[in-house]
Formats: structure tokens, C-alpha cells, sequence
């Protein structure tokens, strides 16, 4: 029996965006934001609601499709589709977007024309290898940030302010760590849907209320007793996976444990901490360039954030899902089996519902050989 | 008409493959022995080769094609058409083979700015020639983890797992950053073939901001290359040098930017001829001694042409401006068969046609031509070049051709094409281009008839 059900996030994180949307009509400014590298921080320390825009979902695939080509990737598509659709999208003032991948690099000018919100695009350099000059163009890229948080909000971003974000982020990081490293026991109580939904439900709401909630989560893991019996230990990768994909996750733990994983809405949101020396603009600029992720070049931090993970949580196969036209995540698939050495299932779909009995056969099939 | 006195060009003319080897054959031995590239008289060097050369050795898409019947235009082709062996042989001669892949325009001025160096693109494997008519570079890159549902640009990895279209080269320059998603993704696997990859950052033109900094980055990055490039060759190069690389670069943009105004202007050269010398400013074909007398025999045909006003399209032709990637040959072709002219160009290489600031330092007058690159900038950048062009030269419809999988075509196709009917009121047609293996689709085929028959209709 799941440690939380689904039901319960979804009530917590829908109570959120009506607690979000009250606040917003009193005058706050709500900042969306897409992926691991927006310094979250420093949107909240101009005084902005963050909330990170990470809905899929057919409906709104189907909806971006209006704006988007068909061959755009399925999450940008939804993204579009969720700016009509989904209530914490029609909450969002701005939007702070990052130059991950090329379809990300390309969606703001879309939203911004079609829904006229403003995106601050911050461009971060692909490159891998931390080079003064490469940290110092990106720290630029914050220091502008700052600048139109500041004309969004009203509130200078000050050191002290960003410093006490830093601080409170980082306190969210190490509790969804904790939370996580409970899966390197055998018969882990935290499901990876459990966990998936755990983050999303943080980021939404913010470090404080989200401590409290990751706390009561870990009581919970320590009060029961772990299964008896053993079941393959695997891990996640691949495009981003989204609430809406928990479907996925359900289906793989009917007879597996996804014990880790190398999500951008998993653990690479939260597997550091930021660096404690420097002026605090410094420090998220060294620790926001230094994520792994598939899209740098080279990629070498990423496999060896993976190797790690699956070294450490003794992991048997790794399910690996892309989105179509994913091409930083799709075309490493092949490479990544190899560097892991573990069976791997490769799903490459978009958000459609047809495919799921067709993903069924083919998660089972894959757990048999394991 | 001909600036070659032992040669007389006959009235200018699209031919087929059959004519075009027939104009060959009237070509006197002599000719056939003048042209030699990297400045070289040895008779390995010559590069006049018969179509046919091309063909049998793997080019059959040029059966399919229409050619500018001009001694200067079929020397381009041979020119071309024979980088591979060109490559080979500048190994063989000593010289070190660079690969420079994904800025378009850039790196290999610095490159070619060290005695003895020659830059190529591997994309050009697939990019401008785009001829190959099999599927061998795409099964080789299949099988490295890159299938169809990807940007050609993966031919570049089957040609790195081949070994054959290129010798390995003595260094592998990938830029990425601001590039798209298909060619990073490319670069990322082809470092399994190459001893050791050098990446360089290409930022990105966003709206946060002035763009000296970014510039400043740029130059960083570029004397990293230099730096690598004195490791390898233990050559200090020097500004001068630099600053003769830029100058030569130079040369060859400027002679293209006159010919684009001849083609565009006048129709002095079809538009398949004049993609492949739009693609030529990235590396010079591999020469950057021969490519620009290649072009200085194309200008003197395009002048003697406008002089004589026997265009080789005509002027009453419909007048489009082509968007990409990718300009198919096949689709420049039907288009100009089918009573169109290109007059303008976007094909995200603008940065290596402009002309780059001589009076500057060599890294920051290439960091700064490079800044404008659309590569690196908005669509809607994109777009404006579009109706600026169009604006000038009093287009009457845009083409979009993009490919499915592409990762910036997915994202600027509609972009673009809203912003351009919005600000111009001309139709705009977007497409997707097959495979290079493939013939054009009945279905695309009356697209454009039908888009054509519209331009028409509004005349």
C-alpha cells in the first residue's frame, strides 16, 4: 500500500495554486520557470512566487499543437497547452526560462507571443567545462536576472536576502535527499511515484511548508516495517517526467522499485547543495553551472552522476523514457546502456493515453528478464 | 561572353546531366589542366573533373539535377565535388586536417590562419552537396543511437564512423552552445571516433542585455583555439597572420556577396549554383588558396552575363526568398523549373557571408562578425532578415522548407512564417524536405505548383 496516496499531493498542490492565486490578486508577482537550471532562489528573494511549470498531459499536447509544430517535443507542446489549461500556469506574471535544449532555447519568443507573458531568457553556456570566463558570463546572465526581477517585483534582490534563500533551498535540497536515500535499503517504503510526486509538491510549495511535509513523510517511512522479499531495484531517466506521468511510475512498482533516478524532476533537482563560499551571486553561478545534465558537451559529469547513483543504489535495469524529438536524451539512450551495463527498456512516446496497454506489455516483458 | 579566351560558354542555360557531360566533353585538355587546388601543379591536384566522376562514385542525385552550362559553374562542381580527395591529400602532403564542426563561419578563419592547416566541415557530408543517394551514412548513424526522426546532420556521424569521406583529422573543433539540439547531439558522439575534442561555447543572442560581454566570451573561447591550434602545430601565429586569415576570408565573402547580388538581381546564376557558393564561405571547400579563383570565374561569367543581359534564369520569373535547413537541390531545381527565382536567402549561415571588420584585432573582428549570426539569435531575428530581404528585393512569396526532427524547425517554422504574413502580406509555403534519397513527393510537388500558381495569380 503506497505511503501517500496520489490523491493526497494532488489536494495539497491544488490548494497551493488557490493559496498562489489569492495571494497573486492581492498583488504578489508569480514567476514560472522550467527546469533545474532557473535560480529559484533569487526569483524568491525579489520577493516573486516561483512555481515551476512541469505539466504534461495529452489534453495539452493536443492543445500546444495549435501553436507548436507536431515535430516540436511533446513537453513543449504541453507547456504551450498548458498555459490554457492548467490553473497554475494562469497564474504566471513572467517566465524565467534557460537555453537547455533548443526547443527550450525557442519556446519563450512562443509564449510570448501567443500568451503575451514576458519571459527573461537567461542563457547559459552548454559547455561543461567551468571555465572563469564561461561562470562569469552566466553570473552576468544572474546579475541581469536580477535586474528584471527586480522591475517585476519592485524588491531589490540584496546578498543578505539571496543568501537566506540560498540557505532555505538548500535545507529543502538535504530533506528531499534524506527522503531518497531511503530507497538505498532493500524493500524501500518510498516509491518512486511517491517521490516523484514528493518533489513536485515542493517545488510548488516552497521550502518551508514543503520541510514540514517532507518531515512528516519521513516519520511515516521510519513507523512501518520494511517488505519481506525483493524485487528488481531500478532506475529512471531519460526527458523530464512530470505528475502526469505517474502513470508510468505506478506501472513499473507493480512489480519493481524505481529506487533512483536521474530526472531533471527528480534527484538532479536536489542532489547538492549550493557551494557555501563566495558572494551569494557567485555561488549560484558556480552551482547552477555545474549540474550534470545530457545536454552539456561534454556529457562526462552526467554518466558519471548515473554510474554513481547506480553503483550506489545497486541498481538492476534502468527504464529509460524520452520524449519524441528529445534529441539531447534520445540520442544518448545506446551510449547510456552501454557506460551502465544494466537492461535497459527504452520508451520513446510522447503523451499520448493509446500506447499505455502497448508500454504494459513492454514494461512486463522487460521486469521478467530481470 | 567567356572570360577564358580558349573557351566559349554557350548562351546561358539550366541542363540537365546527360548535356552537362556532353559540355565536358567540349572542354580542351588544356583547361582540364589549369585548375589544380591548394596552389599545387602536381597533376594529383586537378579537380576538373567529368560529372560523371561524381556519379560513379556515389553522387547519382546529380542525375536529377539542372546545372548552369558555364565553364566556371562546372568547375565549381569539380571543385566541390572532389573535397573528399582533396582532404585525403592534404594529409598525405603534410598539411594538418581540421574538423570544424558547428559554427558555421567562424573557426576556420582562425583555423586557416596557421600555415599548413586546412578546416572542413564534416556536415558537409550531407550539407551542401547533398547528393549522396543512399542511406549509408544515415544506417551507420542509426546504428550509433541517431535514427530518422532526426535532422540529416547525423550523415556527419556515419561519415566519422566510416573513416572514409575524411581522413581522421588531426583535431576535432565542435562548437556548440547556441546550436541546434540534432548537430550538438552529433558532435557529442562523434567524440568516440576522434582522439580528442575541443569544444568550444557559441552564446547565445538573447534579449538579457548588451552583447559585449557575450563578444568578450567569444574572443575567450577563440583564443582557446588558438592556444590548441599552437599546441598542435607549434606555430605562434601572430595578428598579422590572424588578420591575413581574416583578410582572405575576406576576399572569398566579398566575392559572393557581389555574386548574390548579381543572382538575386539579375539572375545571373541559377540558385542551386548559388547555394553551394553561399555554403562555401564556411570553409572554403577545405581550400582557401583555390575556392576564391573558383569564384572569381563565377563573377566574371555572372558580369559577362548581366553585361550581355542574357541572365541564366529569367528575370520574369516569380521571386522567392528561401528559408532553411535545408535548401534541397532536387526542390531549387523544381522550383526554378517550375517558373521561380530565389532572390533572397536564410540559411542560417549569415554570419559567414558578412565581411568581417579588418581594422580590428583578429579574434574580436571574428567574435563580432559572428555575434550577428542567426544561428545563435531569435526567430524573429530570422524572420526580419527574411522580410528585409524580401523587402528589397520585391519578393512575391517566402518558402519555408524545414525537416521533420529538426530540432529548430519544430520551434521557428511557424514562427517565422506567422511574423513574415503578418508583416509583408506575401503567402508564405512551409514544408518538410524527404531524405536526400528520395524523390519529391507528388503531394509536395503540387504544394508548390499550387503556391506558385497563387504568386501568379497576385501578379
Amino acid at each position: 500500500m503506497e505511503l501517500i496516496p496520489r490523491a493526497t499531493f494532488e489536494q495539497i498542490r491544488s490548494q497551493r495554486v488557490e493559496e498562489i492565486a489569492a495571494v497573486r490578486r492581492q498583488g504578489a508577482k508569480v514567476v514560472g520557470y522550467f527546469c533545474i537550471y532557473a535560480p529559484v532562489e533569487m526569483v524568491q528573494a525579489s520577493g516573486a512566487i516561483p512555481v515551476r511549470l512541469m505539466r504534461g498531459g495529452h489534453a495539452a499536447e493536443e492543445a500546444g499543437e495549435r501553436y507548436l509544430r507536431a515535430d516540436a517535443c511533446s513537453f513543449c507542446n504541453a507547456c504551450m497547452g498548458n498555459f490554457e489549461l492548467a490553473p497554475a500556469y494562469k497564474q504566471v506574471d513572467a517566465v524565467v526560462s534557460v537555453n537547455t535544449c533548443d526547443m527550450m532555447r525557442r519556446l519563450p519568443e512562443s509564449i510570448e507571443r501567443h500568451f503575451g507573458i514576458p519571459v527573461f531568457q537567461i542563457y547559459m553556456p552548454r559547455t561543461s567545462e567551468p571555465l572563469p570566463h564561461r561562470i562569469a558570463e552566466f553570473r552576468r546572465q544572474l546579475g541581469r536576472l536580477a535586474e528584471e526581477q527586480c522591475r517585476l517585483t519592485g524588491s531589490v534582490v540584496g546578498d543578505a536576502r539571496l543568501k537566506s534563500e540560498i540557505a532555505a533551498f538548500d535545507r529543502l535540497r538535504g530533506m528531499l535527499r534524506q527522503a531518497s536515500d531511503t530507497r538505498r535499503m532493500n524493500g524501500p517504503l518510498l516509491s518512486g511515484g511517491t517521490m516523484l510526486d514528493l518533489a513536485a509538491t515542493a517545488w510548488l510549495l516552497g521550502p518551508v511548508k514543503a520541510i514540514s511535509l517532507i518531515e512528516e513523510v519521513l516519520r511515516m517511512v521510519a513507523a512501518r516495517p520494511r517488505p519481506e522479499g525483493r524485487r528488481p531495484r531500478l532506475i529512471l531517466g531519460g526527458s523530464m517526467l512530470t505528475e502526469d506521468d505517474r502513470w508510468l511510475l505506478d506501472l513499473i512498482e507493480e512489480k519493481a522499485d524505481i529506487v533512483t533516478d536521474i530526472l531533471c524532476t527528480g534527484t538532479r533537482w536536489f542532489a547538492e547543495d549550493v557551494p557555501a563560499d563566495g558572494a551569494p551571486l557567485d555561488r549560484l553561478a558556480r552551482f547552477y553551472f555545474s549540474r550534470p545534465c545530457m545536454h552539456r558537451r561534454p556529457n562526462t559529469d552526467m554518466y558519471k552522476y548515473v554510474q554513481e547513483l547506480a553503483r550506489d543504489f545497486r541498481v538492476q535495469g534502468l527504464v529509460y523514457k524520452t520524449l519524441l524529438y528529445c534529441d539531447p536524451w534520445n540520442f544518448e539512450a545506446r551510449r547510456l546502456q552501454e557506460a551502465l551495463g544494466v537492461p535497459m527498456l527504452h520508451l520513446d512516446t510522447d503523451y499520448s493515453i493509446e500506447n499505455r496497454e502497448q508500454v504494459r506489455t513492454r514494461v512486463e516483458a522487460f521486469l521478467e528478464t530481470l | 561572353m567567356s572570360p577564358t579566351p580558349e573557351w566559349a560558354d554557350p548562351r546561358p542555360a539550366r541542363v540537365g546531366f546527360d548535356e552537362w557531360l556532353e559540355l565536358f566533353e567540349r572542354v580542351p585538355d588544356d583547361l582540364i589542366e589549369r585548375y589544380h587546388y591548394y596552389g599545387d601543379s602536381e597533376a594529383w591536384s586537378k579537380y576538373l573533373f567529368p560529372p560523371q566522376t561524381f556519379a560513379i562514385y556515389g553522387a547519382r542525385h546529380l542525375k536529377r539535377l539542372k546545372f548552369d552550362n558555364s565553364l566556371a559553374a562546372l568547375r565549381m562542381w569539380g571543385f566541390v565535388q572532389n573535397e573528399t580527395e582533396r582532404l585525403f591529400r592534404a594529409r598525405q602532403t603534410g598539411r594538418r586536417v581540421i574538423a570544424t564542426m558547428g559554427d558555421l563561419g567562424a573557426v576556420p578563419v582562425i583555423v586557416n590562419s596557421f600555415p599548413g592547416c586546412v578546416a572542413f566541415y564534416p556536415d558537409c557530408i550531407w550539407w551542401t552537396p547533398f547528393v549522396m543517394e543512399s542511406r549509408v551514412l544515415f544506417d551507420a548513424a542509426a546504428e550509433l543511437g541517431i535514427g530518422d526522426a532526426t535532422c540529416f546532420s547525423r550523415a556527419a556521424l556515419g561519415a566519422f564512423a566510416k573513416h572514409s569521406y575524411f581522413p581522421d583529422p588531426d583535431l576535432v573543433i565542435a562548437s556548440t552552445g547556441a546550436s541546434c539540439d540534432d548537430y550538438s547531439g552529433v558532435e557529442q558522439l562523434a567524440e568516440q571516433f576522434v582522439g580528442e575534442m575541443m569544444w568550444v561555447e557559441m552564446p547565445m543572442r538573447c534579449g538579457m542585455g548588451p552583447m559585449g560581454p557575450m563578444r568578450h566570451m567569444l574572443v575567450r573561447e577563440y583564443e582557446r583555439v588558438v592556444e590548441r591550434m599552437v599546441n598542435l602545430t607549434g606555430h605562434q601565429v601572430t595578428d598579422d597572420e590572424l588578420r591575413q586569415g581574416v583578410r582572405a576570408a575576406n576576399r572569398v565573402r566579398k566575392l559572393v556577396r557581389r555574386l548574390r547580388e548579381l543572382a538575386s538581381r539579375h539572375g545571373a546564376l541559377a540558385a542551386l549554383e548559388m547555394m553551394v557558393v553561399e555554403f562555401g564561405n564556411l570553409h572554403h571547400y577545405s581550400d582557401i588558396t583555390e575556392w576564391p579563383n573558383v569564384l572569381d570565374h563565377l563573377l566574371a561569367t555572372a558580369e559577362a552575363r548581366v553585361a550581355a543581359g542574357t541572365p541564366v534564369v529569367s528575370g520574369d520569373a516569380l521571386r522567392v526568398v528561401w528559408v532553411t535547413p535545408p535548401a534541397d537541390p532536387l526542390l531549387l531545381t523544381y522550383v526554378e523549373d517550375a517558373g521561380a527565382r530565389v532572390v533572397g536567402t536564410e540559411y542560417v549561415i549569415n554570419q559567414a557571408l558578412e565581411v568581417i571588420d579588418e581594422s580590428k584585432p583578429g579574434l574580436e573582428a571574428i567574435a563580432e562578425s559572428f555575434m550577428a549570426a542567426s544561428l545563435i539569435g531569435t526567430s524573429r531575428q530570422r524572420a526580419e532578415s527574411v522580410i528585409r530581404q524580401a523587402r528589397e528585393r520585391q519578393a512575391e512569396g517566402v518558402i519555408i522548407s524545414g525537416i521533420l526532427g529538426g530540432s529548430h524547425c519544430a520551434m521557428e517554422t511557424r514562427l517565422i512564417s506567422d511574423i513574415v504574413k503578418q508583416e509583408l502580406d506575401l503567402p508564405v509555403l512551409e514544408f518538410d524536405v524527404a531524405p536526400p534519397s528520395n524523390e519529391i513527393g507528388r503531394q509536395l510537388q503540387t504544394r508548390i505548383d499550387a503556391f506558385l500558381e497563387v504568386l501568379r495569380s497576385r501578379r
